[in-house]
């Protein structure tokens, strides 16, 4: 068995896109000759080529239109923000032009955004957020947060594929941490499907990205539900993983009161409500900025032990 | 320069002005008669910088209007028909009733959707260039950018990166004066956008009188054609005075009867050097009466529709 990490999966996924299709290519900053401020991109440049590795000015807004704007005209782009804190600039590109485009004109925008999002290096609140929750219910985008060596290359080659524009937001603290077995090339992971991560009968941990693990780690006997796409949601994993084991955690990077929490808890509310024997029960970080002191960081982020203990609380109701 | 406009193109370029004039008084009309929801935005007096654009375009180029550049549509071949089902919100129109009056866009005419954000087309019409570009394809692609425009971020970043990349975009520069009520002068110290295009960006920009519809023509055409040679980005700035206000809501009274009076009508300037030019008019008005009855009989759109399209590819 070949080993891979997350943040090779992520580049083999590139590579393959890139070999199979003349129509992809690449651009964001300092993605060429440097390979990205987290070296997911290196090499590319020298196989592919300036025209397939392109350098940006910064300038996050006019590279993501530039990027819509070649996705209409038959291309492939994908782009790659150096932080998913960045895409707070092109958040009008994203959320008027990428979004809406098809709805109002049939025009295809097959186009993906990478956003290296999550805390655990020490970046501080403007390298280390988990915005993806913004995103989430905005008619027209998908969102999809790997949490696994075989999904950051199976979601990236389907997302690629996708002839609408993904989000796609790979955890940097997964990116060297986080080893699996390489996954095949024809591999893809389906758009818009969670994935029962672990079957288990007294508890659904419901998370994405960095929480998968978390969660595998556990010790009790709870199903782990990988949403793997946070949007559009698939409400229907929910409730089939609800409906077996009747309690219900969320487990997310992002804030209390973002990320897909209150999505999920509406599905659980709306039609769930009689699955349940405990209330929903959410571990997640407080609503500020991403600290950057250790300290501090260390006890924004969840760890193990304030999951299982969460967890716990769940089950003792 | 007035001989080298052929005379045919001469006449295509004011039969857009009137198709474009005759089309948006009788709009303005039917919202002063409540016919019309939501707002009417007009590009009066800017007639003949949106005729000759559409006209300097190939037929494989593409285009990203905004709300002053119906004859661009008209000379795509977008019909008025299919501009008053938009206005008119019908269920077979451009956006299928989705979006109201200018904004839509007709892909198979290569004319991209416009958005209210101003500046976001810029990017969007880079990225197009570009992808001409890649495929190494002699095609061209367009937008327009406003005063107002010109103080949003994204434009600037678009022409940075259109100057960057070296693409084949065309930026028509609309100078009519006025962002909705906030006139240039309150936008920008230098209010000549072809320097600062130039001094900026290192973009050729020519500045043209935007009245003159012959000169116009030239000076997008060339510019245009410079683009496909493989010249790089190129600009053109059209200078006229907005006719209307900002929407139709607006009577726009800021504006001195002085300076309306120092600006020629782009309409009758050509109709001085066009023969027959009343037959022209009166076609125009004609064919705007019958698109109207055309698109007041044409089916309204149907609720059960409206979460259709949301995804190319829903899950």
């Amino acid at each position: 068995m070949t080993e891979v990490t997350y943040l090779e999966a992520v580049r083999e996924g590139l590579t393959g896109a890139l070999r199979d299709d003349e129509r992809v290519f690449l651009l964001g900053e300092d993605i060429g000759h440097f390979g990205g401020a987290f070296g997911v991109t290196a090499g590319l440049y020298d196989e592919f080529g300036p025209k397939r590795v392109l350098d940006t000015p910064i300038a996050e807004e006019g590279f993501v239109g530039a990027a819509i704007g070649a996705a209409w005209q038959g291309e492939r782009p994908i782009v790659e923000l150096q932080f998913a804190d960045f895409i707070s600039c092109p958040f009008d590109m994203i959320v008027t032009v990428a979004a809406k485009t098809h709805w109002r004109s049939g025009i295809r925008l097959p186009l993906v955004i990478r956003a290296p999002y999550g805390g655990g290096i020490r970046g501080g609140p403007f390298h280390a957020s988990s915005p993806e929750g913004w995103f989430v219910g905005v008619a027209g985008l998908k969102v999809v947060c790997p949490g696994t060596v075989a999904d950051a290359y199976g979601l990236l080659r389907a997302a690629v594929e996708d002839d609408d524009p993904v989000l796609f937001f790979e955890h940097k603290a997964l990116y060297r941490r986080l080893r699996g077995e390489a996954p095949a090339g024809d591999m893809r992971t389906p758009i818009g499907k969670a994935h029962v991560a672990r079957e288990g009968a007294d508890a659904t941990v419901i998370t994405y990205g960095s929480g998968v693990q978390l969660a595998l780690a556990l010790e009790h006997d709870v199903e782990v539900l990988d949403l793997r796409t946070l949007w559009p949601l698939d409400r229907d994993a929910i409730l089939a993983s609800v409906a077996k084991t009747s309690r219900a955690l969320v487990l997310q990077e992002s804030p209390r009161a973002g990320g897909i929490a209150g999505h999920v808890f509406s599905v659980l509310a709306q039609d769930g409500f009689e699955l349940l024997d405990a209330p929903a029960a959410l571990h997640a970080p407080p609503d500020t900025p991403v600290p950057f002191a250790p300290e501090l960081e260390d006890a924004y982020l969840p760890t193990a032990a304030s999951l299982a203990a969460a967890l716990e609380e769940l089950l003792a109701y | 320069m007035l001989t080298e406009v052929p005379v045919e193109t001469r006449v295509e370029l004011f039969r857009l002005i009137c198709l474009q004039r005759a089309f948006e008084d009788r709009v303005m009309a039917l919202y002063r008669q409540g016919r019309i929801s939501g707002s009417v935005y007009t590009g009066r007096g800017q007639e003949a910088v949106a005729a000759a654009a559409g006209l300097a375009l190939g037929p494989d180029d593409v285009v990203a209007p905004l709300n002053r550049e119906l004859a661009t549509h008209f000379a795509r071949g977008v019909t008025p028909a299919d501009v008053f089902r938009n206005f008119l919100g019908r269920g077979d129109g451009p956006t299928q009733g989705r979006d109201g009056n200018m904004h839509f866009g007709v892909p198979a005419k290569g004319v991209f959707p416009l958005v209210s954000m101003l500046g976001d087309l810029c990017p969007v019409i880079v990225g197009a260039a570009l992808a001409f570009k890649r495929r190494r394809e002699p095609r061209v692609a367009m937008t327009f950018l406003g005063e107002g425009a010109f103080s949003v971020g994204d434009t600037h970043e678009g022409l940075n990166l259109a100057g960057v990349w070296h693409v084949p975009a065309v930026f028509v520069l609309q100078s009519n004066g006025w962002s909705y009520s906030t006139p240039a002068s309150a936008q920008m110290v230098n209010t000549n956008l072809a320097e600062r295009i130039r001094g900026g960006w290192s973009i050729p920009a020519e500045r043209v009188d935007g009245t003159d519809a012959l000169a116009t023509y030239e000076a997008i055409r060339a510019a245009v054609e410079r683009a496909r040679s493989g010249e790089g980005p190129q600009a053109v700035e059209c200078v006229t005075l907005r006719g209307h206000g900002h929407a139709a809501h607006d009577d726009a009274r800021y504006v001195s009867a002085e300076l309306r009076a120092s600006f020629p009508d782009p309409l009758e300037r050509l109709a001085a050097q066009i023969e027959d030019a009343d037959a022209i008019r009166q076609a125009a008005a004609e064919e705007v009466a019958a698109a109207l009855a055309e698109a007041e009989a044409a089916p309204a759109p149907d609720p059960a529709q409206l979460e259709r399209g949301v995804y190319a590819m829903p899950v």
